[in-house]
């Protein structure tokens, strides 16, 4: 028997009684898996509009609009279309007719509603969630929003409203409705950095250094930026904070040689990158503040493109060219136990899943010539060596980057002398294309 | 002298009857007959039949060939199917005759009572109450050759005491309340159990059981394999399965529950 999540039979779902003489103490449940995942069938509710304020019809346009797309995006909705849904607006637990949701056509196990009003320019948003199927307590979630009336703050007001929905209902994983990708774009002349929300919206350039910068990565926190570029010393690895929006020191960057590549430990204090200051690119790691800088890797060979593992922060994933064509490895940050991961072809830009587990990196398994194979994004079990392709015949796909969830991904698909930026969930499906103008690359998507 | 004159006049008979001829005309007159009547019948039927039927064998022509039409494939051939119960015979025997009602002893009511003999006093046919007997424990129950129950969509169930429970507000409640968040830890465990662990020798229907606790913040721990399912493929893949979730979020607000017990079944 296979492991194919195959969305169809059956789960179970039983509740056992405890001990009845204990208020409040704890509670038992019994539940069990057979096959696959089927996912939560949500209802998004056009939200009703309170007051005769003349910003409210738009603002409520782009409330509406992004908290669909946001949960249509999540990954683990199955989201009622809005020609199935009913076409009553409920504005609060007492307006809504569950039975009217969880009936076909629309048929949802869930739904989201609120009141949407714009007073005195400050936005007042009142949002519920109802689990359509119970009757007796149907109300999972109740928040409260009041922002001032912009169009970014329905869309953000939206984006945590979205984001509080996935978390419920996600199982405690955060949504990526308000988390940022940063990327390379030629669009101005020059290679910049620059960020845009994780849907493509409000696209904006970071650095304006007229030279060519590469590789941005974020830190934890969000506060700072690193990116290899290049300057009168050739090429270094610089920081820019985003706090004071402006460059930052990191001495270690910059010594002879190549630097490029930098990647942030999961705690934030260490920037490991590659650097052929010896001669040989290899991996070396320093303190955040450019001090304390000391080489991991001594091998024949370039060994370029380090990623943390996030989940223990004491595992580097690297590739290595030792054996000729670049490889994926790991080791401690010690340098010891030094696995290998992929078994030929050309893998390159390795991303490590937020949960430790898995590995993203863009792979050409039949790379050479007469026998020229697709490079495309593949994501492979380190425990197991079991891989899945993820993108299939289209373009060149590069520069792999987990968002903050484990769900999605985001990375540049190269096609007919383009590059753009696109995502998709790691399992290949729902493929979005996030940028249209100019070239772009290397995406690197926010911790949160 | 005697004798021998009647031996002589036999011997003399046998003689003659053998010298004397056969008729022959007669027969020989009734078998031309015969054949003749047989030949011409024959003659008579080789010439009116060769004006109707002409064989065809090997002549040009339409209708030379056999001509054959498929009909369905639903040709009701004798089955042949074997019965595959062993114990079976194709030559039952008799079912034995329904035994005959007990013949009651007449009770002569007007015969006078011996004196001295006793009377054995009737039975009271009072109906029993059947005891209690508790049902077994089927713990050796075949996993094959049953309906597939696993697969089977069973409806969330609870018992709700909430309403007119006299102790407790929640208890046990949890599932009906919050069946949102026993769907969210039902679907985490799912996504995180990889079935190439199990071995795939292992039974298909084949279920372990593994508790753990999950805490207030939503943390799972205190994992172990609460039923074991014969497989320990199954069952590390189960317990690896749970242990692999972080958090299955933060239990409901609502809850005033501490902590949450939960038994997960895999079921290969």
């Amino acid at each position: 028997m296979k492991m194919y999540f195959k969305i169809s039979l059956v789960f179970a779902s039983l509740l056992v009684s405890l001990a009845a003489l204990q208020l409040s103490a704890q509670d038992w449940v019994h539940t069990g898996t057979n096959l696959g995942n089927d996912r939560i069938r949500i209802a998004a509710a056009d939200f009703k509009p309170v007051g005769g304020d003349p910003q409210t019809p738009a603002l409520k346009a782009t409330f509406d609009t992004t908290l669909y797309n946001d949960l249509a995006n999540a990954g683990i909705f199955d989201l009622v279309s809005k020609s199935l849904s009913p076409q009553s607006t409920p504005g609060s637990p007492q307006e809504i007719n569950l039975g009217q949701w969880s009936d076909a056509p629309a048929s949802a196990a869930m739904v989201a509603f609120g009141s949407f009003s714009s007073v005195s320019g400050r936005l007042v948003v009142y949002g519920w969630l109802d689990d359509a199927h119970n009757t007796a307590n149907p109300q999972v979630l109740g928040k409260q929003y009041n922002e001032v009336a912009t169009d970014d703050m329905a869309r953000t007001v939206a984006h945590r409203f979205a984001d509080e929905i996935i978390l419920r209902l996600g199982g405690g994983i955060n949504g990526i409705a308000e988390t940022k990708i940063y990327f390379v774009s030629s669009r101005t002349g020059s290679k910049e950095i620059w960020a845009m929300d994780y849907d493509g919206q409000n696209q904006h350039a970071i650095t304006h250094l007229g030279s060519i910068s590469l590789s941005p990565r974020i830190s934890p926190d969000n506060t700072r930026l690193a990116f290899a570029s290049l300057g009168r010393e050739g090429w270094s690895i610089r920081m820019f904070s985003l706090e004071l929006n402006r460059l930052v020191a990191f001495p270690a960057g910059v010594a002879g040689g190549s630097n490029l590549s930098p990647a942030w430990s999961a705690d934030g204090s260490k920037i490991a990158f590659s650097s052929s200051r010896t001669g040989d690119p290899e991996i070396w790691a320093a303190d955040a503040g450019g001090g304390n800088l000391r080489r991991l890797t001594t091998f024949r060979g370039p060994d370029v493109s380090p990623t943390w593992n996030p989940r223990t922060n004491a595992q580097l994933a690297w590739v290595s060219g030792r054996t000729g064509l670049p490889q994926i490895y790991t080791m401690d940050l010690d340098g010891g136990n030094i696995q290998r991961i992929t078994d030929g072809g050309y893998a390159v830009s390795p991303s490590w899943s937020p949960n430790g587990q898995l590995l993203a990196f863009s792979w050409n398994r039949k790379y050479g010539p007469g026998d020229p194979g697709g490079v495309d994004i593949h994501v492979i079990d380190i425990a197991s060596k079991n891989y899945l392709q993820l993108t299939h015949e289209s373009g060149s796909n590069d520069f792999p980057s987990w968002a903050p969830d484990g769900r999605h991904l985001v990375f540049e698909r190269a096609i007919g002398g383009h590059t753009e930026i696109w995502t998709m969930l790691a399992d290949g499906t729902q493929q979005h294309q996030l940028t249209h103008t100019g070239n772009n690359f290397m995406p690197n998507w926010s911790l949160k | 002298m005697n004798t021998l004159a009647n031996g002589q006049r036999y011997e003399e008979a046998q003689l003659e009857r053998a010298l004397d001829r056969e008729p022959f005309a007669a027969p020989a007159t009734g078998s031309l007959v015969l054949h003749g009547v047989l030949f011409g019948g024959l003659l008579y039927y080789g010439i009116l039949a060769g004006l109707f039927h002409h064989n065809l064998w090997g002549n040009p022509g339409s209708g030379g060939a056999i001509q054959v039409t498929l009909v369905s494939n639903a040709i009701p051939l004798p089955s042949e199917q074997q019965n595959q119960n062993v114990l079976m015979t194709e030559t039952p025997s008799k079912a034995p005759a329904p035994p005959e009602p007990k013949a009651k002893q007449e009770v002569d009511e007007t015969a006078i009572p011996i004196s001295g003999k006793e009377v054995k006093p009737q039975k009271q046919n009072t109906p029993k109450t059947q005891p209690h007997q508790p049902q077994p424990k089927q713990d050796n129950r075949a996993q094959f050759g049953e309906q597939s129950g696993s697969v089977l969509p069973r409806a969330t169930m609870s018992q709700n005491t909430a309403s007119n429970g006299p102790v407790s507000i929640t208890n046990g409640d949890f599932g009906s309340r919050f069946g949102w968040y026993v769907e969210v830890i039902k679907r985490k465990v799912s996504q995180n159990w990889n079935r190439y662990e199990v071995d795939s020798r292992t039974a298909k229907g084949a279920t372990a059981e593994i508790y753990f606790r999950v805490n207030r913040q939503g943390n799972p721990s205190n994992f172990k394999v609460n039923t074991a399912s014969g497989s320990p493929t199954l069952d590390q893949s189960c317990l690896r399965a749970t242990q692999r979730v972080d958090t299955f979020g933060a239990l409901p607000r609502d809850s005033n529950d501490q902590w949450l017990d939960v038994t997960y079944d895999c079921t290969y």
